[in-house]
């Protein structure tokens, strides 16, 4: 009935090692992953001179003799003044001014459009999302598929044409008009696509049957998608909103091409800029690398589970 | 129809009459929901999206716009450094979705086999997903600064690399090619493979995780107890049953590959001289370093007839008909 089975002293050895070795495999795997940022965060900490030595050291711990000593570590945060540059100004918050332009004017910028883009994705996605769940209409099967299939759409190949469109708006001279806008309305086309996806899928979990009751007891239908359905699909909204806002943080490309004022540039502009500005000063990038990526790691890793759970629902999968 | 209305239950039909009583506004509610969205859309994707094929026939002579027909497709397939692009870009595509896609399996395949900690493993795996393209590019660059790079000890040694080492930001890569691809490619390329799979692996592994977990555990054991070894229930009985998914992840990889543009950007700039020159860049060169609008303008409706066709591929293989409905 059975093929051969394994002896029982056999069966329960393995039941022992297998998970210690398939652990060890992972924990080697997720080490050799991390190796690239672990790094990174030694460089950052580093003196410039220990920066500069030939051959590079691991990590700045080696005494006059050679040794490697612990208390010998020489580990510095002059790499993060350099980014950040802070001064002394009575006027300013807490008494410093970060003059640093990553600090004082690149990363701001990138947070406002991230904000906003992301706020103005959460709303429309919610409203389209909404509609798509609960709403039989004609041209909506159509519709869908067309936003899926933009969701594939890359911005590169949009690049050209966005670009000419800013420089004719610039032309234009329409009053009011502001980068800005452009720049957010951009983004918003390029994120919204796949969370109206990601949002419809969590809209179709909440059983209709509450907005009924809600209707039926005299709400309005706007009262009922704000009251009622909302509140309920509110991971949803919220992973549209995350993921949206770590896309427009970490773009580069369009933020580069479309900004043509130095003062409303992205901070990923900022770091394509260290490149020509820091040549021999690795520390000053490592740092800069540290602190732009940081804020977005961290988030992820306070909400990973709203993460995961977007990807798979808004991914196309098989 | 006729049954349905019969079926419906009565607190459905109070609640649609409520919502066609509801005035104008109530009974087009859809449109005006949907209509922002539409707007935006219609604004920055498909507005730009004809905009480009119209630039694609025309050409910048002073200030005005003149149509000059097929004749920046002509010159751009026609010249050389397209037909070189086109090569270093199939081998940075193969090259980049084989070494992701196989490590994604592996990474999934031991994550799937229920270890105590798999949540936090696959949160720090997931950790690169996060970080931009850009500062993927810098990290992995400054790694390989010859001489000081924390790696560069490694390169240069000459026992690794016969005879003398190499240097990723200045080796060029050896010619003749081989059937007309530029292979072997220069140590950059394989470079650039390998921080662009870095960044890709974390998606890809979640995505394979997520199809592992819907293979029913039983067939697995049934496979197994009539004789099956692990190599063979992976072989007949998973990976079949993943094969989908797999091949989603392959256009997706492909999809991305094709387009991103910010990791050359920052790691090697298409060099040594143009060894890691692929299409997304040469766009770029093209359009905005040498600011041929029309010629850069036929390189991205070139590029978008492949992404459409990856982007059909995708839906027709996940089969999105049923989840439309």
């Amino acid at each position: 009935m059975f093929a051969r089975l394994p002896s029982p002293r056999e069966h329960a050895l393995r039941k022992q090692v297998e998970p210690w070795l398939i652990n060890s495999a992972v924990i080697v795997i997720v080490a050799l992953l991390l190796l690239p940022i672990a790094l990174t965060l030694s460089t950052s900490f580093k003196r410039e001179q220990d920066v500069l030595r030939r051959p590079p050291v691991l990590l700045p711990c080696d005494d006059p003799q050679g040794h490697f000593r612990l208390s010998a570590c020489r580990f510095v945060v002059e790499g993060y003044e350099r980014v950040i540059a802070p001064r002394p100004d009575p006027n300013a918050l807490l008494g410093v001014r970060l003059t640093g332009r990553m600090f004082s004017t690149y990363l701001p910028n990138t947070v406002l459009y991230a904000l906003l883009s992301s706020g103005l994705v959460f709303v429309l996605a919610g409203f389209a999302g909404y509609a798509f769940s609960r709403y039989r209409f004609r041209g909506r099967r159509a519709l869908m598929v067309a936003i899926l299939a933009i969701t594939g759409i890359p911005l590169l190949t949009n690049l050209l044409a966005l670009y000419q469109m800013a420089v004719d708006l610039r032309k234009s001279g329409l009053p009011g008009y502001d980068e800005r806008m452009f720049i957010i309305a951009v983004y918003v086309g390029f994120y919204l696509p796949i969370s109206v996806w990601i949002v419809k899928g969590f809209f179709d979990t909440i059983p209709r049957e509450l907005e009924e009751a809600a209707l039926i007891d005299g709400c309005t239908p706007i009262g009922v998608l704000w009251r009622i359905v909302v509140p309920l699909a509110m991971p949803g909204l919220l992973a549209a909103f995350l993921l949206c806002f770590v896309n427009v943080w970490n773009e580069f490309i369009a933020g580069y091409l479309l900004i043509t004022k130095r003062d409303l540039r992205t901070a990923m502009f900022g770091m394509y800029d260290f490149l020509s500005q820091n040549i021999i000063n690795y520390q000053v990038i490592a740092a800069a690398c540290v602190l732009i990526a940081a804020p977005v790691v961290i988030l992820f890793l306070f909400t990973r589970q709203t993460f995961f759970q977007a990807m798979t629902e808004g991914a196309v999968k098989g | 129809m006729a049954t349905q209305a019969q079926i419906t239950s009565t607190p459905t039909r109070t609640a649609n009459r409520r919502i066609r009583q509801g005035g104008f506004f109530n009974q087009t509610l859809p449109f005006w929901l949907l209509l922002p969205t539409l707007l935006i859309l219609a604004a920055i994707q498909f507005y730009p999206g004809f905009y480009s094929i119209w630039l694609s026939f025309q050409e910048r002579q002073g200030a005005v716009w003149n149509f000059v027909g097929l004749r920046n497709f002509e010159r751009i397939f026609g010249s050389a450094a397209f037909r070189e692009s086109v090569g270093h870009t199939v081998v940075f595509l193969v090259g980049y979705v084989a070494v992701t896609l196989t490590a994604a399996l592996v990474i999934a395949l031991l994550l799937n086999r229920r270890l105590k900690l798999s949540g936090v493993y696959i949160t720090l795996i997931f950790i690169p997903w996060v970080i931009a393209d850009v500062i993927v590019g810098l990290v992995f660059g400054l790694l390989v600064v010859p001489d000081y790079g924390l790696l560069s000890p490694i390169l240069s040694n000459p026992t690794l690399f016969p005879p003398k080492g190499i240097s990723i930001p200045s080796d060029p890569a050896p010619r003749p090619w081989i059937a007309g691809l530029p292979f072997p490619p220069a140590p950059a390329m394989y470079y650039l493979i390998l921080a662009t799979a870095w960044r890709a692996l974390p998606f890809v592994t979640l995505l394979v995780l997520a199809a592992l977990k819907t293979v029913p555990q039983e067939i697995v054991e049934s496979a197994r107890i009539d004789g099956a070894n692990g190599w063979q229930t992976l072989r007949f009985i998973t990976l079949p049953l993943i094969l989908p998914t797999l091949v989603v992840a392959l256009f997706n990889l492909t999809l991305g590959g094709m387009n991103g543009i910010g990791l050359v950007f920052t790691l090697t700039r298409g060099g040594p001289g143009t060894a890691t020159e692929v299409l997304s860049f040469l766009l770029y060169t093209i359009g905005f370093g040498r600011l041929e609008f029309g010629r850069a303008a036929a390189l991205s409706v070139f590029i978008a007839v492949i992404n459409l066709a990856l982007i059909v591929l995708t839906l027709r293989v996940s089969r999105t008909e049923e989840r439309v409905a």
